[in-house]
């Protein structure tokens, strides 16, 4: 096989807890550039797709490949067995879970008007769960590797404090964090520094004043 | 809720034999290019091409059923949750289907660059019209293509087919030079297309 193409199967890819949700990551994996794209897997009862709005021109679909899905969007409900499609606009609540084992459903996400630009919520999600199983440095490559992908961009720095953060490292985070700050200045990581709970131990923190005062 | 099952989406069978279902036209997705295919007579799903045109990424899912690849020669048989990631839009790919209920998803752009809706969309849903003599629908398609992508010269190309097809020989050699002045290789292909057949012997016939 040419390194121009690769076949994967959304079964062998390392599934990630994310939200209460089981995050396959496919972007992540792929290295994907156009659009995000990503799968969900969860067994009958299960949740999905992590109860959530979009913001302002972002775009969602999702396919459902396997076993069978309720959708909940805005206030409606709806049975999604496998080929069914569900769009989902802007700024609308979505969220979906299993009705069967084994139940799949592929998003791809793309914001209108702008070129897709990863913050790395998803590779995040992975190195967090290297993290919390003790694989501190692949985690860590991980931050490592966006940041070196993306080094103007805000949301790559910030997503690395996060992961510091959570880990205890309030040095490094603060760097990450301050980094962050320098490269967003159309501040909008603002509502995130005042309350995503990823920074919870650094906020009694006499540093955590400079990112909300 | 805007929720559609694959198999109630509009299916255009184009020429090749491989029918299109319009996923970003039925949702008007502005943010991303995607669309689902199923066989067609023939078996093909994808359309052996390559992406050297618009220069996407592609990643092509198999929803259900079984579907044999080629890319860049190699051949893959998937199933359901399996998928290709094309990164190189230089390499040739397609895919026939192995059991009748094939359905491959396919997501693709160009990275970098906010999505623009391909010209081809405006030709592959026009065509089948053309095909069957449809001659003022697929007009009114690839009008409205031109007026969301003004000068693309692949609709002006298919615009100039549809003229040709229906007899009009100025609109249709008017159209086809101003195709070929926006872009030379339509002139190539000029010269094999069947559609031509009633303007080739034009002298104002490109040549």
């Amino acid at each position: 096989m040419s390194d121009g193409y690769t076949i994967l199967s959304l079964d062998d890819v390392e599934h990630v807890p994310h939200r209460g949700s089981n995050l396959v990551p496919v972007r992540h994996t792929l290295g994907f550039e156009p659009a995000g794209v990503n799968a969900w897997i969860a067994d009958a009862g299960g949740q999905l797709i992590p109860p959530h709005e979009e913001d302002s021109g972002n775009e969602e679909l999702y396919a459902v490949v396997r076993g069978r899905a309720t959708f909940t969007v805005g206030d409606e409900k709806a049975d999604a067995p496998a080929g069914t499609l569900v769009f989902v606009p802007p700024e609308v609540f979505r969220t979906a879970t299993a009705e069967e084992d084994a139940t799949i459903v592929f998003a791809v996400g793309g914001t209108v008007g702008a070129a897709f630009n990863a913050g790395g919520w998803d590779s995040f999600a992975v190195a967090d769960a290297y993290r919390q199983s003790g694989r501190l440095d692949e985690g860590r490559a991980i931050m490592e590797q966006l940041i070196a992908a993306k080094p103007d961009y805000w949301a790559v720095h910030y997503n690395a404090g996060c992961y510091e953060a959570l880990g205890g490292e309030s040095g490094a985070a603060f760097a990450h964090l301050r980094r962050a700050q320098e490269l967003d200045t159309d501040g909008d990581a603002a509502p995130y520094f005042r309350e995503d709970s990823d920074l919870d131990s650094l906020r009694d923190d006499p540093r955590f004043q400079e990112f909300v005062g | 809720m805007n929720i559609a099952h694959l198999d109630d989406l509009e299916a255009v069978e184009l020429p090749d034999e491989f029918v299109w279902r319009p996923v970003r036209r039925h949702f008007d997705i502005q943010a991303f290019g995607t669309n689902a295919y199923t066989p067609g007579h023939g078996g093909r799903i994808i359309e052996e091409h390559t992406e050297q045109t618009y220069q996407h990424q592609e990643i092509y899912l198999v929803l259900r059923g079984r579907v044999r690849f080629t890319v860049d020669g190699d051949e893959h048989e998937l199933g359901p949750g399996q998928l290709v990631f094309v990164r190189d839009p230089s390499l040739r790919r397609g895919a026939v289907a192995l059991t009748d209920d094939a359905a491959v998803l396919a997501v693709g752009g160009k990275p970098g660059a906010a999505h623009e809706v391909s010209a081809w969309e405006y030709a592959f849903f026009a065509i089948p019209h053309m095909e069957e003599g449809r001659y003022d629908e697929a007009r009114r398609l690839l009008r409205e293509g031109l007026e969301a992508k003004p000068g693309s010269p692949s609709i002006l190309y298919n615009l100039a087919c549809t003229e040709a097809l229906a007899g009009e020989t100025d609109a249709a050699i008017d159209l086809l030079t101003e195709a070929v002045a926006a872009d030379e290789r339509f002139r190539g292909y000029a010269q094999d297309d069947e559609d031509f057949a009633s303007i080739r012997d034009d002298p104002r016939f490109p040549s």
